[in-house]
Protein backbone atom coordinates (compact mmCIF):
# COMPACT_ATOMS: atom_id res chain seq x y z
CA UNK A 1 0.00 0.00 0.00
CA UNK A 2 1.53 3.52 -1.17
CA UNK A 3 2.18 5.58 2.23
CA UNK A 4 2.49 9.36 1.89
CA UNK A 5 4.90 11.80 3.54
CA UNK A 6 2.61 11.61 6.88
CA UNK A 7 2.72 8.02 6.87
CA UNK A 8 6.56 7.88 6.60
CA UNK A 9 7.11 10.11 9.70
CA UNK A 10 4.69 8.41 12.28
CA UNK A 11 6.18 4.93 11.12
CA UNK A 12 9.84 6.66 11.86
CA UNK A 13 8.70 7.67 14.91
CA UNK A 14 7.61 4.80 16.33
CA UNK A 15 10.17 2.68 15.10
CA UNK A 16 12.44 5.06 16.60
CA UNK A 17 10.23 4.58 20.00
CA UNK A 18 10.19 1.16 19.63
CA UNK A 19 13.88 0.93 19.27
CA UNK A 20 14.71 3.39 22.29
CA UNK A 21 12.45 1.28 24.58
CA UNK A 22 13.58 -2.11 23.40
CA UNK A 23 17.54 -0.69 23.20
CA UNK A 24 18.34 2.09 25.42
CA UNK A 25 17.92 0.16 28.38
CA UNK A 26 20.77 -2.41 27.20
CA UNK A 27 23.40 0.24 25.51
CA UNK A 28 23.15 1.71 28.61
CA UNK A 29 23.89 -0.90 31.19
CA UNK A 30 26.37 -1.90 28.48
CA UNK A 31 28.50 0.63 28.25
CA UNK A 32 27.98 1.71 31.84
CA UNK A 33 29.46 -1.97 32.71
CA UNK A 34 32.87 0.09 31.97
CA UNK A 35 32.46 3.74 33.60
CA UNK A 36 34.23 4.16 36.38
CA UNK A 37 32.33 3.70 39.71
CA UNK A 38 31.53 7.51 40.23
CA UNK A 39 30.42 7.95 37.18
CA UNK A 40 28.16 4.57 37.21
CA UNK A 41 25.99 6.88 40.59
CA UNK A 42 26.63 10.45 39.18
CA UNK A 43 23.01 12.69 40.50
CA UNK A 44 23.45 13.47 36.35
CA UNK A 45 24.05 10.67 34.50
CA UNK A 46 25.89 10.22 31.12
CA UNK A 47 24.71 8.41 28.04
CA UNK A 48 27.94 7.95 26.20
CA UNK A 49 30.87 7.11 28.88
CA UNK A 50 33.21 9.49 29.99
CA UNK A 51 35.47 6.77 31.54
CA UNK A 52 37.01 3.67 30.80
CA UNK A 53 37.39 0.44 32.84
CA UNK A 54 38.21 -2.96 33.08
CA UNK A 55 37.85 -3.42 36.97
CA UNK A 56 34.52 -3.97 37.09
CA UNK A 57 34.87 -7.27 35.24
CA UNK A 58 38.21 -8.13 36.53
CA UNK A 59 36.64 -8.14 40.15
CA UNK A 60 33.86 -9.77 38.94
CA UNK A 61 35.65 -12.82 36.96
CA UNK A 62 38.68 -13.06 39.65
CA UNK A 63 37.05 -12.29 43.29
CA UNK A 64 33.44 -13.27 42.70
CA UNK A 65 31.47 -16.41 41.95
CA UNK A 66 30.30 -15.24 39.10
CA UNK A 67 32.72 -17.91 36.70
CA UNK A 68 31.41 -20.97 38.94
CA UNK A 69 27.65 -19.82 38.40
CA UNK A 70 28.45 -19.09 34.44
CA UNK A 71 29.67 -22.54 34.19
CA UNK A 72 27.07 -24.11 36.15
CA UNK A 73 24.60 -22.48 33.58
CA UNK A 74 25.87 -23.29 30.70
CA UNK A 75 26.29 -26.82 31.60
CA UNK A 76 22.71 -26.95 33.28
CA UNK A 77 21.42 -24.70 29.85
CA UNK A 78 23.45 -26.92 27.08
CA UNK A 79 22.39 -30.35 28.43
CA UNK A 80 18.39 -28.98 28.96
CA UNK A 81 18.59 -27.94 25.43
CA UNK A 82 20.16 -30.99 24.23
CA UNK A 83 17.90 -33.63 26.04
CA UNK A 84 14.63 -31.28 24.84
CA UNK A 85 15.61 -31.81 21.54
CA UNK A 86 15.93 -35.30 21.58
CA UNK A 87 12.65 -35.57 23.15
CA UNK A 88 11.05 -32.86 21.27
CA UNK A 89 11.89 -35.02 17.56
CA UNK A 90 10.87 -38.12 18.66
CA UNK A 91 7.69 -36.81 19.92
CA UNK A 92 7.60 -34.85 17.14
CA UNK A 93 7.95 -37.84 14.69
CA UNK A 94 5.32 -39.93 16.80
CA UNK A 95 2.84 -37.15 16.66
CA UNK A 96 3.31 -35.76 13.58
CA UNK A 97 4.20 -38.37 11.23
CA UNK A 98 2.73 -41.70 12.30
CA UNK A 99 -1.09 -42.66 13.15
CA UNK A 100 -2.02 -44.90 16.53
CA UNK A 101 -4.97 -44.68 18.90
CA UNK A 102 -5.12 -41.74 20.72
CA UNK A 103 -2.82 -40.22 19.03
CA UNK A 104 -4.88 -36.17 19.27
CA UNK A 105 -5.91 -37.14 22.80
CA UNK A 106 -2.50 -37.12 24.32
CA UNK A 107 -0.85 -34.17 22.43
CA UNK A 108 -4.28 -32.32 23.82
CA UNK A 109 -3.27 -33.22 27.21
CA UNK A 110 0.34 -32.76 26.77
CA UNK A 111 -1.00 -28.67 25.52
CA UNK A 112 -3.18 -28.77 28.65
CA UNK A 113 -0.39 -29.77 30.72
CA UNK A 114 1.44 -26.90 30.32
CA UNK A 115 -1.40 -24.21 31.51
CA UNK A 116 -1.13 -25.05 35.19
CA UNK A 117 0.82 -22.78 37.33
CA UNK A 118 4.50 -23.62 38.32
CA UNK A 119 4.11 -22.58 41.31
CA UNK A 120 1.46 -26.07 42.48
CA UNK A 121 4.16 -28.24 41.43
CA UNK A 122 6.90 -26.13 42.72
CA UNK A 123 6.16 -28.15 46.66
CA UNK A 124 5.13 -31.71 45.47
CA UNK A 125 8.26 -31.38 43.04
CA UNK A 126 10.24 -30.01 45.95
CA UNK A 127 9.37 -32.92 48.70
CA UNK A 128 9.48 -35.51 45.59
CA UNK A 129 13.31 -34.67 44.81
CA UNK A 130 13.98 -34.55 48.78
CA UNK A 131 13.12 -38.38 48.98
CA UNK A 132 14.83 -39.92 46.19
CA UNK A 133 18.09 -37.72 46.58
CA UNK A 134 17.81 -35.13 43.77
CA UNK A 135 18.09 -32.28 45.67
CA UNK A 136 21.31 -29.55 45.22
CA UNK A 137 22.31 -31.80 42.01
CA UNK A 138 22.18 -30.35 38.03
CA UNK A 139 20.04 -33.11 37.22
CA UNK A 140 17.20 -31.75 39.05
CA UNK A 141 17.52 -28.68 37.27
CA UNK A 142 17.75 -30.56 33.84
CA UNK A 143 15.22 -32.16 34.72
CA UNK A 144 12.61 -29.64 35.44
CA UNK A 145 14.03 -27.38 32.23
CA UNK A 146 12.95 -30.25 30.20
CA UNK A 147 9.92 -30.62 31.90
CA UNK A 148 8.82 -27.20 31.48
CA UNK A 149 10.43 -26.90 27.43
CA UNK A 150 9.30 -30.01 25.88
CA UNK A 151 5.49 -29.18 25.46
CA UNK A 152 5.98 -25.45 24.18
CA UNK A 153 8.74 -27.43 22.01
CA UNK A 154 6.94 -29.88 20.69
CA UNK A 155 3.86 -27.82 19.57
CA UNK A 156 6.82 -25.41 17.92
CA UNK A 157 7.55 -28.64 15.73
CA UNK A 158 4.36 -29.30 14.37
CA UNK A 159 5.56 -26.03 12.12
CA UNK A 160 8.66 -27.75 11.22
CA UNK A 161 7.15 -31.28 10.41
CA UNK A 162 3.95 -29.42 8.17
CA UNK A 163 6.70 -27.76 6.21
CA UNK A 164 8.46 -30.97 5.08
CA UNK A 165 6.68 -32.47 2.41
CA UNK A 166 6.07 -36.53 3.45
CA UNK A 167 6.79 -37.21 -0.64
CA UNK A 168 10.54 -36.55 0.52
CA UNK A 169 10.54 -39.68 3.41
CA UNK A 170 8.33 -41.66 1.07
CA UNK A 171 10.66 -41.39 -2.09
CA UNK A 172 14.00 -42.41 0.24
CA UNK A 173 11.73 -45.52 1.33
CA UNK A 174 11.04 -46.35 -2.47
CA UNK A 175 14.86 -45.99 -2.83
CA UNK A 176 15.41 -48.81 -0.55
CA UNK A 177 16.37 -46.84 3.24
CA UNK A 178 14.81 -48.20 6.08
CA UNK A 179 12.68 -45.86 8.40
CA UNK A 180 15.79 -45.83 10.62
CA UNK A 181 17.96 -44.62 7.77
CA UNK A 182 15.52 -42.11 6.25
CA UNK A 183 15.12 -40.37 9.61
CA UNK A 184 18.70 -40.14 9.90
CA UNK A 185 19.67 -39.02 6.29
CA UNK A 186 16.53 -37.38 5.38
CA UNK A 187 14.35 -35.92 8.14
CA UNK A 188 16.79 -34.48 10.68
CA UNK A 189 18.89 -32.21 7.99
CA UNK A 190 15.62 -31.34 6.73
CA UNK A 191 14.60 -30.48 9.97
CA UNK A 192 17.62 -28.38 11.74
CA UNK A 193 15.71 -24.94 11.45
CA UNK A 194 13.25 -26.98 13.87
CA UNK A 195 16.13 -27.98 16.19
CA UNK A 196 17.50 -24.96 15.93
CA UNK A 197 14.29 -23.13 17.39
CA UNK A 198 13.74 -25.65 20.18
CA UNK A 199 17.51 -25.74 20.82
CA UNK A 200 17.37 -21.79 21.67
CA UNK A 201 13.99 -21.88 23.34
CA UNK A 202 15.00 -24.32 25.65
CA UNK A 203 18.82 -22.68 26.34
CA UNK A 204 16.99 -19.74 27.19
CA UNK A 205 14.41 -20.81 29.63
CA UNK A 206 16.52 -22.55 31.69
CA UNK A 207 19.23 -19.78 31.53
CA UNK A 208 16.86 -17.65 33.05
CA UNK A 209 15.09 -19.92 35.35
CA UNK A 210 15.32 -18.80 39.00
CA UNK A 211 12.16 -20.22 40.90
CA UNK A 212 13.26 -23.99 41.23
CA UNK A 213 16.72 -23.71 40.95
CA UNK A 214 16.17 -20.93 44.05
CA UNK A 215 14.61 -24.06 45.69
CA UNK A 216 16.12 -27.23 44.66
CA UNK A 217 19.99 -26.33 45.02
CA UNK A 218 21.69 -25.64 48.14
CA UNK A 219 25.41 -25.07 48.03
CA UNK A 220 26.46 -22.40 46.41
CA UNK A 221 29.20 -24.12 44.18
CA UNK A 222 26.08 -25.50 42.72
CA UNK A 223 24.69 -22.29 41.98
CA UNK A 224 23.13 -21.06 38.11
CA UNK A 225 23.66 -17.35 37.44
CA UNK A 226 20.20 -16.41 38.06
CA UNK A 227 20.20 -17.24 41.76
CA UNK A 228 23.91 -16.34 41.60
CA UNK A 229 23.63 -13.17 40.59
CA UNK A 230 20.95 -12.56 42.90
CA UNK A 231 22.69 -13.32 45.78
CA UNK A 232 25.44 -10.49 44.85
CA UNK A 233 22.39 -7.77 44.59
CA UNK A 234 21.42 -8.53 48.18
CA UNK A 235 24.96 -8.44 49.49
CA UNK A 236 26.12 -5.40 51.59
CA UNK A 237 26.72 -2.58 49.98
CA UNK A 238 25.40 -2.51 46.27
CA UNK A 239 28.15 -2.68 43.80
CA UNK A 240 26.72 -1.50 40.70
CA UNK A 241 29.53 -1.95 38.77
CA UNK A 242 29.83 -5.23 39.80
CA UNK A 243 26.06 -6.10 38.58
CA UNK A 244 26.32 -4.16 35.56
CA UNK A 245 29.93 -6.44 34.68
CA UNK A 246 27.53 -9.41 35.91
CA UNK A 247 24.90 -8.64 33.65
CA UNK A 248 25.78 -7.56 29.88
CA UNK A 249 28.10 -10.92 30.82
CA UNK A 250 24.86 -12.87 31.61
CA UNK A 251 23.01 -12.18 28.34
CA UNK A 252 25.88 -12.66 26.16
CA UNK A 253 25.56 -16.51 25.60
CA UNK A 254 21.96 -16.37 24.96
CA UNK A 255 22.33 -12.77 22.40
CA UNK A 256 25.35 -14.55 20.23
CA UNK A 257 23.38 -17.89 20.17
CA UNK A 258 20.13 -16.12 19.23
CA UNK A 259 21.78 -14.22 16.55
CA UNK A 260 22.70 -17.43 14.74
CA UNK A 261 19.31 -19.09 15.34
CA UNK A 262 16.74 -16.31 16.36
CA UNK A 263 15.25 -16.25 12.83
CA UNK A 264 13.76 -19.64 13.41
CA UNK A 265 12.98 -19.29 16.78
CA UNK A 266 10.68 -16.36 15.28
CA UNK A 267 9.21 -19.36 12.94
CA UNK A 268 8.63 -21.40 15.10
CA UNK A 269 6.86 -19.25 17.56
CA UNK A 270 4.74 -18.14 14.64
CA UNK A 271 4.23 -21.61 12.89
CA UNK A 272 6.14 -19.43 10.63
CA UNK A 273 3.34 -16.85 9.75
CA UNK A 274 6.18 -14.39 10.20
CA UNK A 275 8.78 -13.37 6.94
CA UNK B 1 11.55 -52.44 11.85
CA UNK B 2 14.20 -51.53 9.54
CA UNK B 3 12.75 -51.95 6.27
CA UNK B 4 8.94 -51.55 7.20
CA UNK B 5 7.39 -48.72 4.90
CA UNK B 6 7.03 -45.44 6.15
CA UNK B 7 2.96 -45.88 6.88
CA UNK B 8 1.71 -49.02 7.40
CA UNK B 9 -1.64 -48.33 7.68
CA UNK B 10 -4.43 -46.78 9.72
CA UNK B 11 -3.21 -48.11 13.36
CA UNK B 12 -0.25 -49.91 12.44
CA UNK B 13 2.67 -47.31 13.71
CA UNK B 14 1.27 -47.94 17.42
CA UNK B 15 4.54 -49.86 18.42
CA UNK B 16 6.56 -47.62 17.33
CA UNK B 17 4.76 -44.72 18.59
CA UNK B 18 4.96 -46.50 21.89
CA UNK B 19 8.63 -46.72 21.90
CA UNK B 20 9.11 -42.74 21.15
CA UNK B 21 6.48 -41.27 23.73
CA UNK B 22 7.57 -43.55 26.46
CA UNK B 23 10.30 -41.16 27.66
CA UNK B 24 9.08 -37.78 26.83
CA UNK B 25 5.55 -39.05 27.89
CA UNK B 26 6.81 -40.83 30.92
CA UNK B 27 9.35 -37.41 32.10
CA UNK B 28 6.04 -35.50 31.83
CA UNK B 29 3.97 -37.56 33.92
CA UNK B 30 6.67 -37.84 36.62
CA UNK B 31 7.44 -34.47 36.68
CA UNK B 32 4.22 -32.46 35.74
CA UNK B 33 0.81 -34.92 36.27
CA UNK B 34 2.12 -36.67 39.30
CA UNK B 35 3.56 -33.25 41.66
CA UNK B 36 -0.13 -31.97 40.24
CA UNK B 37 -1.98 -34.94 42.37
CA UNK B 38 0.40 -34.78 45.16
CA UNK B 39 -0.43 -31.20 45.64
CA UNK B 40 -3.86 -32.08 46.56
CA UNK B 41 -2.62 -34.85 49.00
CA UNK B 42 0.04 -32.63 50.37
CA UNK B 43 -2.22 -30.58 50.92
CA UNK B 44 -4.37 -32.43 53.26
CA UNK B 45 -1.73 -33.08 55.24
CA UNK B 46 -0.02 -31.60 58.56
CA UNK B 47 3.86 -31.39 56.73
CA UNK B 48 6.24 -30.03 59.67
CA UNK B 49 9.39 -32.09 58.33
CA UNK B 50 10.66 -32.30 55.21
CA UNK B 51 10.59 -36.14 54.22
CA UNK B 52 7.66 -37.15 56.49
CA UNK B 53 4.34 -37.25 55.28
CA UNK B 54 3.06 -35.47 58.23
CA UNK B 55 -0.62 -36.61 60.16
CA UNK B 56 -3.30 -36.40 57.67
CA UNK B 57 -5.26 -33.10 58.40
CA UNK B 58 -8.71 -33.16 56.23
CA UNK B 59 -9.45 -29.47 55.29
CA UNK B 60 -7.88 -27.74 58.10
CA UNK B 61 -5.30 -26.61 55.65
CA UNK B 62 -8.15 -25.31 53.77
CA UNK B 63 -9.70 -23.65 56.67
CA UNK B 64 -6.91 -22.33 58.22
CA UNK B 65 -5.54 -20.59 54.39
CA UNK B 66 -9.20 -19.45 53.27
CA UNK B 67 -9.82 -17.73 57.09
CA UNK B 68 -6.75 -15.91 56.90
CA UNK B 69 -6.86 -12.41 55.79
CA UNK B 70 -3.64 -12.78 53.37
CA UNK B 71 -4.93 -15.42 51.00
CA UNK B 72 -7.80 -12.45 49.88
CA UNK B 73 -5.27 -10.21 50.12
CA UNK B 74 -2.85 -11.79 47.96
CA UNK B 75 -5.66 -12.93 45.79
CA UNK B 76 -6.21 -9.16 45.16
CA UNK B 77 -2.84 -8.28 44.40
CA UNK B 78 -2.49 -10.76 41.81
CA UNK B 79 -6.16 -9.74 40.14
CA UNK B 80 -4.17 -6.43 39.93
CA UNK B 81 -1.46 -7.73 38.73
CA UNK B 82 -2.73 -9.89 35.96
CA UNK B 83 -5.08 -6.81 34.45
CA UNK B 84 -2.48 -4.08 34.94
CA UNK B 85 -0.17 -6.76 32.54
CA UNK B 86 -3.07 -7.49 30.34
CA UNK B 87 -3.78 -4.23 29.48
CA UNK B 88 0.08 -2.63 29.35
CA UNK B 89 1.27 -5.21 27.58
CA UNK B 90 -1.58 -5.29 24.88
CA UNK B 91 -1.32 -2.02 24.47
CA UNK B 92 2.41 -2.51 23.79
CA UNK B 93 2.53 -5.46 21.73
CA UNK B 94 -0.30 -4.14 19.62
CA UNK B 95 1.47 -0.82 18.84
CA UNK B 96 4.55 -2.85 18.44
CA UNK B 97 2.83 -5.41 15.89
CA UNK B 98 1.25 -2.63 13.74
CA UNK B 99 4.85 -1.56 13.23
CA UNK B 100 6.73 -4.33 12.19
CA UNK B 101 3.87 -5.48 9.58
CA UNK B 102 4.72 -2.40 7.70
CA UNK B 103 7.43 -2.72 5.02
CA UNK B 104 10.31 -0.66 5.81
CA UNK B 105 14.19 -1.08 5.65
CA UNK B 106 15.55 -3.02 8.48
CA UNK B 107 12.11 -4.90 9.08
CA UNK B 108 13.52 -8.43 9.05
CA UNK B 109 15.82 -7.82 11.55
CA UNK B 110 13.81 -5.64 13.83
CA UNK B 111 10.95 -8.82 13.89
CA UNK B 112 13.91 -11.09 15.19
CA UNK B 113 15.69 -8.50 17.49
CA UNK B 114 12.41 -6.70 19.15
CA UNK B 115 12.19 -9.86 21.38
CA UNK B 116 15.47 -9.39 22.90
CA UNK B 117 14.05 -8.08 26.07
CA UNK B 118 12.39 -11.75 26.50
CA UNK B 119 15.57 -13.95 26.30
CA UNK B 120 17.51 -11.97 28.47
CA UNK B 121 17.32 -13.82 32.16
CA UNK B 122 14.84 -12.36 34.52
CA UNK B 123 17.77 -11.61 37.49
CA UNK B 124 19.49 -9.51 34.71
CA UNK B 125 16.01 -7.46 34.08
CA UNK B 126 15.84 -6.92 37.66
CA UNK B 127 19.41 -5.37 37.71
CA UNK B 128 19.01 -3.23 34.52
CA UNK B 129 15.60 -1.49 36.40
CA UNK B 130 16.63 -1.25 39.50
CA UNK B 131 19.82 0.49 38.67
CA UNK B 132 17.29 2.81 36.13
CA UNK B 133 15.21 3.53 38.76
CA UNK B 134 17.63 4.27 41.40
CA UNK B 135 17.99 7.53 43.01
CA UNK B 136 21.94 7.09 42.25
CA UNK B 137 22.90 7.24 38.74
CA UNK B 138 19.95 6.20 37.41
CA UNK B 139 18.50 7.20 34.29
CA UNK B 140 14.77 6.99 34.29
CA UNK B 141 14.10 10.26 36.71
CA UNK B 142 16.63 12.43 35.33
CA UNK B 143 14.54 11.68 32.08
CA UNK B 144 11.39 12.17 33.47
CA UNK B 145 12.24 15.56 34.88
CA UNK B 146 14.27 16.59 31.68
CA UNK B 147 10.49 16.11 29.89
CA UNK B 148 8.67 18.03 32.05
CA UNK B 149 6.95 14.49 33.65
CA UNK B 150 7.95 14.98 37.39
CA UNK B 151 9.46 17.78 38.71
CA UNK B 152 11.58 16.29 41.40
CA UNK B 153 13.21 12.78 41.78
CA UNK B 154 10.46 10.09 42.53
CA UNK B 155 10.76 7.11 44.55
CA UNK B 156 9.57 4.23 41.87
CA UNK B 157 9.25 1.07 44.52
CA UNK B 158 8.37 3.53 48.16
CA UNK B 159 4.35 2.81 48.02
CA UNK B 160 2.51 -0.23 47.41
CA UNK B 161 0.82 1.12 44.32
CA UNK B 162 4.18 2.49 42.85
CA UNK B 163 5.73 -0.21 43.04
CA UNK B 164 3.21 -2.55 42.00
CA UNK B 165 2.96 -0.12 39.22
CA UNK B 166 6.63 -0.38 38.66
CA UNK B 167 6.69 -4.43 38.41
CA UNK B 168 3.46 -3.72 35.63
CA UNK B 169 5.87 -1.83 33.43
CA UNK B 170 8.92 -3.98 34.10
CA UNK B 171 7.44 -7.08 33.49
CA UNK B 172 5.40 -5.60 30.53
CA UNK B 173 8.94 -4.29 29.03
CA UNK B 174 10.29 -7.81 29.33
CA UNK B 175 6.73 -9.60 28.00
CA UNK B 176 5.54 -7.21 25.44
CA UNK B 177 7.47 -7.89 21.94
CA UNK B 178 6.79 -11.84 22.58
CA UNK B 179 2.97 -11.03 22.51
CA UNK B 180 3.99 -8.76 19.74
CA UNK B 181 5.48 -11.39 17.46
CA UNK B 182 2.65 -13.72 18.09
CA UNK B 183 0.30 -10.81 17.24
CA UNK B 184 1.91 -10.32 14.09
CA UNK B 185 1.83 -13.75 13.06
CA UNK B 186 -2.06 -12.95 13.38
CA UNK B 187 -1.75 -10.07 11.56
CA UNK B 188 0.32 -11.69 8.74
CA UNK B 189 -2.72 -14.04 8.18
CA UNK B 190 -5.32 -11.17 7.06
CA UNK B 191 -5.08 -11.54 3.15
CA UNK B 192 -3.55 -8.55 1.85
CA UNK B 193 -6.25 -8.12 -1.09
CA UNK B 194 -9.17 -7.01 1.93
CA UNK B 195 -6.73 -4.25 2.60
CA UNK B 196 -6.48 -3.07 -0.91
CA UNK B 197 -9.77 -3.58 -1.47
CA UNK B 198 -10.88 -1.38 1.45
CA UNK B 199 -8.18 1.70 0.55
CA UNK B 200 -9.90 1.47 -3.09
CA UNK B 201 -12.81 2.32 -1.16
CA UNK B 202 -11.06 5.40 0.14
CA UNK B 203 -11.23 4.15 3.32
CA UNK B 204 -8.42 5.63 5.69
CA UNK B 205 -5.69 4.35 8.04
CA UNK B 206 -7.94 4.30 11.28
CA UNK B 207 -10.94 3.20 9.34
CA UNK B 208 -9.43 -0.07 8.05
CA UNK B 209 -8.28 -0.82 11.21
CA UNK B 210 -11.20 -0.55 12.86
CA UNK B 211 -13.28 -2.61 10.33
CA UNK B 212 -10.70 -4.87 8.92
CA UNK B 213 -7.41 -5.55 11.66
CA UNK B 214 -9.63 -4.99 14.82
CA UNK B 215 -12.36 -7.98 14.03
CA UNK B 216 -10.03 -9.99 12.71
CA UNK B 217 -7.07 -10.29 15.17
CA UNK B 218 -9.92 -10.93 17.53
CA UNK B 219 -8.68 -14.84 17.51
CA UNK B 220 -5.48 -14.20 18.44
CA UNK B 221 -6.06 -11.64 21.02
CA UNK B 222 -8.22 -14.08 22.86
CA UNK B 223 -5.84 -16.96 23.14
CA UNK B 224 -2.81 -14.44 24.33
CA UNK B 225 -5.32 -12.91 26.65
CA UNK B 226 -5.85 -16.42 28.40
CA UNK B 227 -2.00 -17.43 27.56
CA UNK B 228 -1.01 -13.79 29.39
CA UNK B 229 -3.43 -14.39 32.33
CA UNK B 230 -1.83 -18.06 33.10
CA UNK B 231 1.41 -16.87 32.36
CA UNK B 232 1.75 -13.27 33.94
CA UNK B 233 -0.14 -14.83 37.25
CA UNK B 234 2.61 -17.33 37.32
CA UNK B 235 5.43 -14.72 37.20
CA UNK B 236 7.21 -15.00 40.45
CA UNK B 237 10.86 -14.03 40.17
CA UNK B 238 10.49 -10.59 39.05
CA UNK B 239 8.51 -10.01 42.20
CA UNK B 240 10.58 -11.35 44.25
CA UNK B 241 13.52 -10.25 43.16
CA UNK B 242 12.45 -7.02 43.23
CA UNK B 243 10.32 -6.02 46.32
CA UNK B 244 9.67 -9.58 47.51
CA UNK B 245 6.30 -8.73 48.17
CA UNK B 246 6.64 -5.52 50.18
CA UNK B 247 6.34 -2.58 50.90
CA UNK B 248 3.73 -3.78 53.48
CA UNK B 249 2.59 -6.49 50.97
CA UNK B 250 1.55 -4.23 48.35
CA UNK B 251 3.27 -6.48 45.80
CA UNK B 252 2.52 -9.87 47.36
CA UNK B 253 0.78 -11.80 44.40
CA UNK B 254 -0.29 -15.22 45.53
CA UNK B 255 2.71 -17.31 44.18
CA UNK B 256 4.75 -14.85 46.15
CA UNK B 257 2.69 -15.73 49.51
CA UNK B 258 2.97 -19.17 48.62
CA UNK B 259 6.57 -19.54 47.97
CA UNK B 260 7.12 -17.25 51.04
CA UNK B 261 4.32 -19.89 53.21
CA UNK B 262 6.35 -23.00 51.56
CA UNK B 263 9.82 -21.86 51.79
CA UNK B 264 10.07 -19.11 54.87
CA UNK B 265 7.54 -20.33 57.17
CA UNK B 266 8.04 -24.26 56.00
CA UNK B 267 3.95 -24.68 56.22
CA UNK B 268 3.93 -26.68 53.42
CA UNK B 269 0.53 -27.73 53.66
CA UNK B 270 -0.79 -24.32 53.81
CA UNK B 271 1.19 -23.60 50.46
CA UNK B 272 -0.20 -26.54 48.83
CA UNK B 273 -3.09 -25.58 49.91
CA UNK B 274 -3.07 -22.22 48.69
CA UNK B 275 -1.59 -23.44 45.65
CA UNK B 276 -4.54 -26.29 44.87
CA UNK B 277 -7.09 -23.41 45.44
CA UNK B 278 -5.12 -21.22 43.25
CA UNK B 279 -4.67 -23.41 40.35
CA UNK B 280 -8.82 -24.04 40.13
CA UNK B 281 -8.89 -20.40 40.22
CA UNK B 282 -6.69 -20.16 37.04
CA UNK B 283 -8.19 -22.80 35.55
CA UNK B 284 -12.26 -21.49 36.18
CA UNK B 285 -11.10 -18.54 34.68
CA UNK B 286 -9.02 -19.44 31.45
CA UNK B 287 -12.34 -21.98 30.98
CA UNK B 288 -14.70 -19.05 31.24
CA UNK B 289 -12.80 -16.36 29.44
CA UNK B 290 -12.64 -19.03 26.12
CA UNK B 291 -15.98 -19.48 27.22
CA UNK B 292 -17.40 -16.31 27.67
CA UNK B 293 -15.23 -14.59 24.94
CA UNK B 294 -15.13 -17.06 21.88
CA UNK B 295 -18.85 -17.40 20.54
CA UNK B 296 -19.03 -13.19 20.39
CA UNK B 297 -15.66 -12.65 18.18
CA UNK B 298 -16.74 -15.36 16.13
CA UNK B 299 -20.42 -13.98 15.68
CA UNK B 300 -19.09 -10.97 14.44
Amino acid sequence: MKRGPLGWLVLALAVLALAFLVLAPMWLVGTSSFKLPREIINRVPTWFPRSFTLQHYQKLLQTSAFPTYFLNSVLVAASSAFVTVVLALMAGYAFFRLEFRGRDLLYRLIMVAYAFPSIVILIPIYLMFAKVGLIDTDLALVLVNVTFALPFSIWMMRTFFASLPRELEEAAAIDGAGRWKTVVHVLIPLLRPGIAAIAIFAFVASWTEYLFASVLIISDAKRTLPVGLSGIIGQYQIDWGLLLAGASLSVLPVVVFFAFVGRWFVAGLTEGAVK
Amino acid sequence: MASKPISSGRGGDGRIAFLLLVVPLGLLAATLIVPMVSAITISLRDIRVIGSDGPFAGLDNYARVLGDGTFWHALGISVVWVVGNAVVQTILALTAALVLNEKFPGVRVARVWIILTWIIPTVVVVIIWRWLLSPSGGMVNPLLIQLGIIDRPMGFFASGPAAMTSLILINSWRWFPFVAIMLLAGLQRIPNDIYEAAAVDGAGAIARFRAITWPLLQPTLLVLTVMGTLLSFNVFDIIWLLTAGGPAGGTETLPVLIYETAFKAYRMGDAAAMSVVASVLMIGLALVLLDRLAPKETAR
